[in-house]
Parts: C-alpha cells; structure tokens; sequence
C-alpha cells in the first residue's frame, strides 16, 4: 500500500538488538501526583514496539518527554547514543525523532497536502537559497538532478505519502475538517515526511474502522521493515499484538511488564492491572482497555 | 536626606496610584482570563457619571455609593454578557482584541457624550493636606494610599480563604471542571467582572479628584496604562505582588526623574513620561518562557482561499488602474471640511501597508502586533533626516531600520505567550510616543519630511506622489499574497494552528516569529516614510498610540486574514478620521462586537455565505467515518478530564 521508497528513512545496519531511544529511570511529578515513576525501557532500529497500559497510566506523558515537550524531574532520555536532556522539541525533531498526537494537533487551517508538505519542507533553512527556490511553485525539476525537490516534485511527494495512508483523493480537504480517522492519518503523513528514524505514534487506530486498522498494521510493519523505529501507543489490542516485537505495560506511571506480545499476555501482572481496571476483559480479548 | 524620604514619600503616593489600577486589573485577569485594556476607560466613565451627579448637586459620597456599587457593576454585567461570555476559555488574540474594542467603544461614547476634554476639575473627596516627613500631602492621597493597601488586603484574603474567591480563580483554570463541582462559571465569570468595574471605577473616582487638571478622557482612560508594569510584575495573579509592584514602580520613577534625569543634561530625551513603559518591558523580558505543549484544540475557522499568482498579478494590475483613475477624478472633491480627497487616498495607501503588515503578523502568524504605527514613526522619521529627506536612501533605511528594530524587540519576547507579546509591543510604543517621537530633535510637533526624489524621476505633484503610494502598496501587496503562497507562509500558518506540531516537525517557532515581526516592521517603516512624503510635515501626533490600536482593530474587524481586508480596513480608516474624527472608535468598537459572531471578519462573512452554504465538514462522508469521528470525540473528551484530574 505504502509507496516504501519515500516513506523509508536511510538504511542503517540491521539486526539484532540495536536500540535507537533509551529512556532510563524518567520520573515526572504534576504537584503532588507521580505521572511517571522511574520509566525505563527501549525502542530498537526497524522494531514496533508497543506501550500499552489503561487511560492515566502516563503514556501520553512519556511521549512528552521523548520530544521534549515535557521536562523529566529526573531521568534521561538517550537517542542514539546522545543525551537529549538539553535538545529543544525542533533539534529533537531534526536529530529524527517524529511524532503523532493523542489530541489532534493539525495545522488546521492548511488542507491534507499542505500539513504534508509542511513536514516535507522542514528541513529548508532560509540560507538555503537552491532548495527555497527549488519550492517556488513555478521551478522546474531540472533533468538529472534527483536531490532537488522542485515545487510539483514536493506536492507529487505530499500526495503518495497521503496516498500511502490511504487518503488518495483527500489531498485539497481542510485537516480541520477531515473526520477523526482520517485526520489522524494526514498527522501519521507529515510525521513519515520528515524521513524520521524514530515515530512515535499515540493511538493511530482510534477512529478507524477495522479494515483501515489492518492497513494501518501493515504500513506499521512496513515501516519497520525498512529500518524505521517505531513505539506506538494504542489501545486497539488486536493490532498491538499483532504489529509489535515488543510491548511495555505502564500502570499508574511504572513499567510493570516487557516482553514479546505474547509474554505480556501471560504476565499475570499485566492480567491483574487489566481486571483491577475492568473487571472481565484481559487485554487478549481485543476489545478497548 | 531628608530630601529622599520626600522623594519617596512622593513616590509611595504615586506607586499607590499605579497599585490602586493594576490590583483591578488582576482581579479580571484571575477570574476572566482576559487582560481587560478597557479597565481604565471604565474608570474614566464612572469619573464622568460621578462628575455629572455630583454637578447635578447629588452629595458627594451619595454620588461615589451611586457610581461604585450601581453603575460600575451593571456596567460589568452588560460587559460580560454583550462581549465576554462567548470568549470564556479563548487563549488566542480575540480576548486581545474584544477588549481594545471595549476601550475604544468608551471612548468613542465619552467622546460624543462628554467631548474630549471637560474643562473642569472634580474636588477632592475629602479636603485639607498634611505633612509627612516634611512633605506636604493632601487628604485625597492619603484616601488613594489607604484604599490601595486595603483592597490588595481585601483582594488577598478573598481570593484564599473563601469559598467563593477559589471559585472565581478556578474558572479561569477549568471553566467546565469547576461546573461539574456546582458552580456556574458563567455566573463565576459575572461576579469577576461585577468585581473588575467596581474596583476600575473606584480608581477612576479617586484618581480623577486627585488629577488636579481639568477632566480629559484619554487621560482618564488611559491612566491605567501606567500600571500594566505592576499587573505584569505580579504576573497578573498575585494581589500583594502587583501592590508591590506599583510601590517599586512609583517610587522608581520619583527617584528616576529626581536623581537621574538631571544627569542625562540637554542631550539626553525625557525619559520620565516613558519610564513605565520600559518598566514593563523589564519586567516581561523577565519573565519565563511559555511552556510549549499539545492543547488539541483544532481551528475551526475555514480560512478565506488564497489567490494564485496569476489572480493576484490581474487583481494589482486592476486596482492600480482604478486607484489612477480615482486620483485623476476625485482628488480635489473636498471632504471632512477642510481637507481633500487626495488626501485620504494618500493615507488610504499608507495605512494600507500597515494593515498587510498585519495581516502577515496576526492574520497568518497569530503575533498581536500593537507597535506597528510607531515603526511608521520611525519610519517617517528616517525619511526626513537621511540624506537630507525625501532620498531613496531614506527609504531603503526606513524599511532596514524598521525590520531590524523589530528583530531586536521580537528576539527577547517571542517566547513569551500571545498576551505578554502584545503587552512588549504596547510598551515599545507607547515608549516610543510618550518619551522618544514628542522630542524635536526626532518628530516633536512637526518634521519636515520633505518630497521624495527617485533616480530619474521626480514626484512634483500630489498626484505623481500618491501613483508611488498606490504603487508600493500593491507591490506590497503582492509581496504577502506571494509569502502566503510561499514555504514560509506555510509555515506562518501552521505555527499559528499548532506550535507544539510545529516545533515536532522540527521547525523553530522563536526563529519564525522574529523573522515575520521583522518583515511586517519593515513594511511599516515603508508606510511611515511614505505617509511622511506625501504629508510633507509629519508630528507626534501622527502615530499616536491609541490612533494605532484602533487602526490594529479595524484591520481585524474587516478581516485580518485578506489582503482586502486591510485595504477596506485602511479606507474606511481614513475616510473616518477625515469625516467623522470621534465615529473611529465607535466603528472599531461596534465592529469588535461584530467579531464575537464572524471571526474572519466582515470580508470572511460574505465569503462565507457566498461560498460555503455548509458548515464545514457537514455532510461530507460516509457513515462509517461519522462514527469513527464520533469515537475520536468521545477520546478527547475523556484526554480533557484526565488531564483536568
């Protein structure tokens, strides 16, 4: 489904237990209540891993802190062997570190494409004088020169990328007004344009039928197989257990399980925290937890 | 010494001035969270409802009970039901707006009503002077002093230790948290507001019997400007933080005036008048950084369509025909009395690069720009002094003296929230009106600016002067219609939509903001040296600041995101100082209501109904993505009380 070429992040080495994210022991305080309490855990090159836990459990919370939209009382937060503790939300982004919203946070009053080409473009510094004009709408592609993304060549890029999440056809709506499903898409869109080696997705599948939930898994996996990194939040336990390598439990801010889907399953932590949360329905059971 | 304590005791009395005002403000700002502008145009009404009583020989303190405890909180009252209640919970530029709307609706009534100044005093409350320390104070300052320090105490103890003070607060924090404890936070928002006026006309009763000048409006309405400093240095939410700050305000610009001033000598300009202004930019440059997050709130507005280039270059080449041919046709017809219609199409022109400047910054950007008719001062100015005036290079200076003066007032406070932004930009103009224009080695009452010489072509007449007007306002604004179709207009646009999506796209919000504040900086020092060459002689009171607010409204209530709705804004603007001086404020107020209803503005109104017979969204797929958005609603209203809790 997804053209792979241009949602693919450079190929690295592959195989075997390569972390691109560490987060080590992160602890964040609201006031008095502990949204996250000595978080541990890591996201491998070209792996899905999952994080699942009950509303509240702070998973929201801990993308925060990945991006930097939320300062960690204590802990820290590793992206290929470098310390983020001091890198702003923008060089987080830059050193490859993509994202999606629980709550939508389109730019919505651009259409699909443009939230798109937003993401496209953002590595363009306003020195670069060759790529502004290479986006000038009238530019021509220049014959040989595939490096250069001309104005046509960057939208023909926003539309397969939209296309490649299933959204053909959609390009000149106004994100605003897309329907929640869709719209989470066109953010999972500008997220891949960015080339990122690590995506970080919260809750993609809300909003979708069970059809473009299973697309969505493919894309997933797709994505992880050439080379990409991604940790997905997401309540829908059908496509977690079936997408991801790994998946981490957070309950009330600990971790309190790890392991392949089918280890977690089993954990009769993991049982306990779901059956403590709503009572008869384990996590197995594929229903909203 | 004994000539500090003096000073300080002066000083005490004046920080009590700027505490009684800035302590009003607070209490809006905690329990509306609106920065209400308008505060002291409510002071200066009630001053005028209290003058005329008492001239009607009601008794004084009859008069002050009638005013402060009836008239001021029905005031609040029709205030937060006519404007403010559809704004509960808006962080963006509206409250901004709705507020210097209010400010310039009063003071447009009090113009009418009243004129704009009384020619006469209030007595004092109670009569008779002291000396303290040496220092001969009357009575009415001690009653300012007294009162000052009581209702910060008063304020304090409401705000924590009764029920219904931690109610008031929290309406701001979480209007529908606090209505799932049982409280209402409309009525919560109504007392607040009943509160506001009652505390904004006791300053203006109090304060106008102290002024021992004739009643002025402006004066009165904006007395309270002053204390914007004391408000921002209790970070308008702490009562005993902006007393505080009123006390040490006061006091530094008694000593200021005494110890410093004389040093500065002949050469240096009177900074006094303009010391709270950079006060307050202090304080705000102080201030932390807005912390970025994720809010989830998506725009609903749907954003006027954009012109393509080709659209763009015909609609120029066209309205550059039709501005000659009204030239050619209208410019000696003689309007408003005494001045031509030349006249205001030459104003037209100018004010019309400012409102594109505007447009750029809040249309697209979402920055409150309230600064952008002292660049034009600057702007003029440099016309006038390089080179002679009327040169080339006067006018390339004032665009490149104007973007980067921006830059370097945008650097420091961009990182400051939407409120606090506008707030630095009001301080630098107010700054650059009170204390650096009224200078006659810079503007003072009249500049000679003398007509511009371009190489190979001279602009004789009034006409070949207002063709280089239209002429650079088309290209300017062909200029922004191309930055909106541009990489950078994109980016403008999506900053303002979502900077936490910004940022996680790698995209430097701070580095965008400078950028378009110095742009439209420039564009407004474009207009300035313009508006200087085609008035000949330009003064003070050309850019003055409140002149500039309501400009800043009329480009929002005709539609700040449109290259249509500027130059609409700029002649309608124009027309009305020329024909109807005190109708400007009561258009931008009115207007201000307006925008309660139509948030595009007046052009997107008819936009809207010419081209989008739907609501957005209405009817546009198939049921199974209904239901699915239907899941996505019930998902965030779950993230909200989670986030609440």
């Amino acid at each position: 489904m997804p053209p792979a070429d241009a949602l693919a992040p450079e190929r690295t080495g592959g195989g075997g237990s390569d972390p691109v994210l560490e987060v080590r022991g992160v602890t964040v305080h609201f006031g008095g209540v502990s949204a996250l309490t000595d978080v541990t855990l890591s996201v491998d090159r070209g792996s899905v891993t999952g994080l699942i836990g009950p509303n509240g459990a702070g998973k929201t919370t801990l993308f925060n802190v990945i991006s930097g939209l939320q300062v960690p009382n204590s802990g820290v937060v590793v992206f290929e062997g470098r310390d983020l503790a001091r890198v702003r939300p923008h060089r987080r982004a830059r050193l490859g570190i993509a994202r999606t919203f629980q709550r939508l946070e389109l730019f919505g009053s651009l259409t699909a494409e443009d939230n798109v080409r937003v993401g496209l473009e953002s590595s363009i510094r306003w020195w670069q004088w060759h790529r502004l004009r290479a986006s000038f709408p009238w530019a021509r592609d220049e014959a040989g020169d595939g490096a250069r993304a001309t104005g046509s060549r960057v939208v023909g890029l926003a539309d397969r990328l939209l296309a490649g999440v299933g959204l053909a056809g959609h390009e000149s709506e106004q994100s605003s007004a897309m329907p929640t499903g869709s719209a989470r898409m066109v953010e999972l869109a500008r997220a891949l344009a960015m080339q990122p080696k690590l995506v970080l997705l919260d809750e993609p599948g809300s909003g979708l039928d069970e059809h473009e939930s299973e697309a969505l898994g493919s894309l997933l996996q797709r994505l992880a197989a050439d080379g990409m990194a991604v940790l997905l939040v997401e309540h829908d336990m059908e496509l977690v257990m079936r997408v991801c390598d790994r998946v981490h439990v957070l309950d009330f801010g600990h971790i309190i399980a790890s392991g392949t889907p089918d280890e977690v399953r089993a954990d009769p932590r993991v049982q306990k925290a779901y059956l403590g949360a709503s009572a008869g329905s384990a996590p197995a059971a594929g229903g909203d937890v | 010494m004994s000539q500090f304590l003096e000073f300080t005791v002066l000083g005490l009395i004046l920080g009590s001035v700027y505490a009684i005002s800035a302590t009003g403000l607070v209490v809006t700002y905690t329990t509306s969270g609106v920065f209400n502008f308008a505060h002291g145009a409510v002071g200066m009404i009630a001053a005028y409802g209290y003058w005329e009583l008492v001239t009607h020989h009601v008794p004084a303190a009859l008069a002050m009970v009638l005013i402060i405890l009836v008239g001021a909180p029905l005031l609040g009252v029709i205030i937060e039901w006519l404007l403010m209640r559809r704004l509960l919970g808006d962080t963006g530029e509206r409250p901004i707006m709705v507020t210097l709307g209010l400010l310039s609706i009063l003071i447009g009534m009090a113009l009418v009503v009243f004129g704009e100044n009384r020619g006469d005093t209030l007595n004092p409350l109670v009569g008779g002077t002291f000396r303290i320390l040496g220092v001969g104070v009357t009575s009415q300052d001690l009653v300012i002093a007294g009162a000052a320090a009581a209702i910060a105490v008063a304020l304090r103890v409401l705000f924590h230790s009764f029920r219904l003070g931690v109610a008031l607060r929290a309406v701001v924090d979480d209007p529908e948290l606090l209505a799932t404890s049982g409280a209402s936070p409309v009525a919560m928002s109504r007392t607040g507001w009943v509160l506001g006026s009652v505390l904004a006309a006791l300053a203006g009763v109090l304060l106008a019997q102290q002024q021992q000048t004739s009643l002025d409006t402006y004066t009165l309405a904006l007395l309270v400007v002053s204390g914007f400093a004391a408000a921002v240095f209790g970070r308008l939410r702490s009562v005993p933080l902006t007393y505080a700050g009123g006390l040490v305000l006061g006091l530094a610009v008694i000593y200021f005036g005494s110890y410093a001033q004389p040093h500065l000598g002949s050469w240096g300009p009177d900074l006094s008048a303009a010391l709270p202004m950079i006060f307050l930019f202090g304080v705000l440059i102080a201030l932390p950084s807005v912390r970025l997050r994720a809010v989830g709130k998506l725009t609903t507005l749907r954003p006027p369509r954009v012109a393509s280039g080709w659209e763009s270059l015909v609609a120029a080449a066209a309205f550059f025909l039709v501005a000659v041919a009204c030239s050619l046709t209208l410019s000696g017809t003689v309007v408003g009395g005494n001045s031509s219609f030349g006249v205001v199409l030459d104003h037209t022109m100018a004010y019309g690069i400012v409102g594109l400047s505007l447009v750029l910054l809040i249309g697209y950007a979402g920055q409150v720009s309230l600064c952008q008719f002292a660049f034009m001062g600057i702007g003029a100015f440099l016309m006038g002094k390089v080179a002679g005036g009327g040169s080339l290079l006067g006018l390339l200076l004032a665009v490149v003296v104007c973007a980067a003066i921006g830059a370097l007032i945008a650097l420091p406070t961009v990182r400051l929230r939407g409120l606090y932004f506008a707030l630095a930009t009001f301080a630098f103009a107010d700054a650059a009106y009170t204390g650096i224009f009224p200078d006659t080695r810079v503007l003072g009452q009249g500049l000679n600016v003398g007509q511009i010489v371009l190489p190979g072509l001279s602009f004789g007449g009034n006409r070949a002067v207002f063709l280089l007007l239209a002429g650079a306002f088309v290209l300017s604004a062909l200029l922004v219609l191309a930055i909106r179709r541009s990489l950078f207009g994109r980016r403008l646009v999506a900053l303002q939509d979502s900077p936490a999506a910004y940022a996680t796209v790698g995209l430097n919000a701070a580095f965008t903001k400078v950028a378009v504040f110095a742009i439209a900086a420039g564009l407004a020092g474009l207009a300035g040296a313009l508006y200087g060459t085609a008035a000949g002689i330009v003064g003070t009171s050309d850019f003055d600041i409140f002149t500039g607010v309501i400009f800043v409204l009329f480009v929002v209530v005709w539609g700040v995101r449109t290259v249509s709705g500027a130059f609409l804004a700029a002649l309608s603007f124009a027309v009305l100082t020329h024909v109807w001086t005190n109708g400007v404020g009561l258009f931008a107020g009115a207007g201000i209501v307006l925008i309660g209803w139509a948030p595009n503005g007046i052009i997107g109104m008819t936009w809207l109904s010419r081209l989008v017979p739907h609501r957005p969204g209405a009817g546009r797929r198939a049921s199974t993505h209904d239901a699915a958005s239907l899941v996505g609603v019930v998902d965030t209203r779950e993230g909200d009380i989670r986030a609440a809790g």
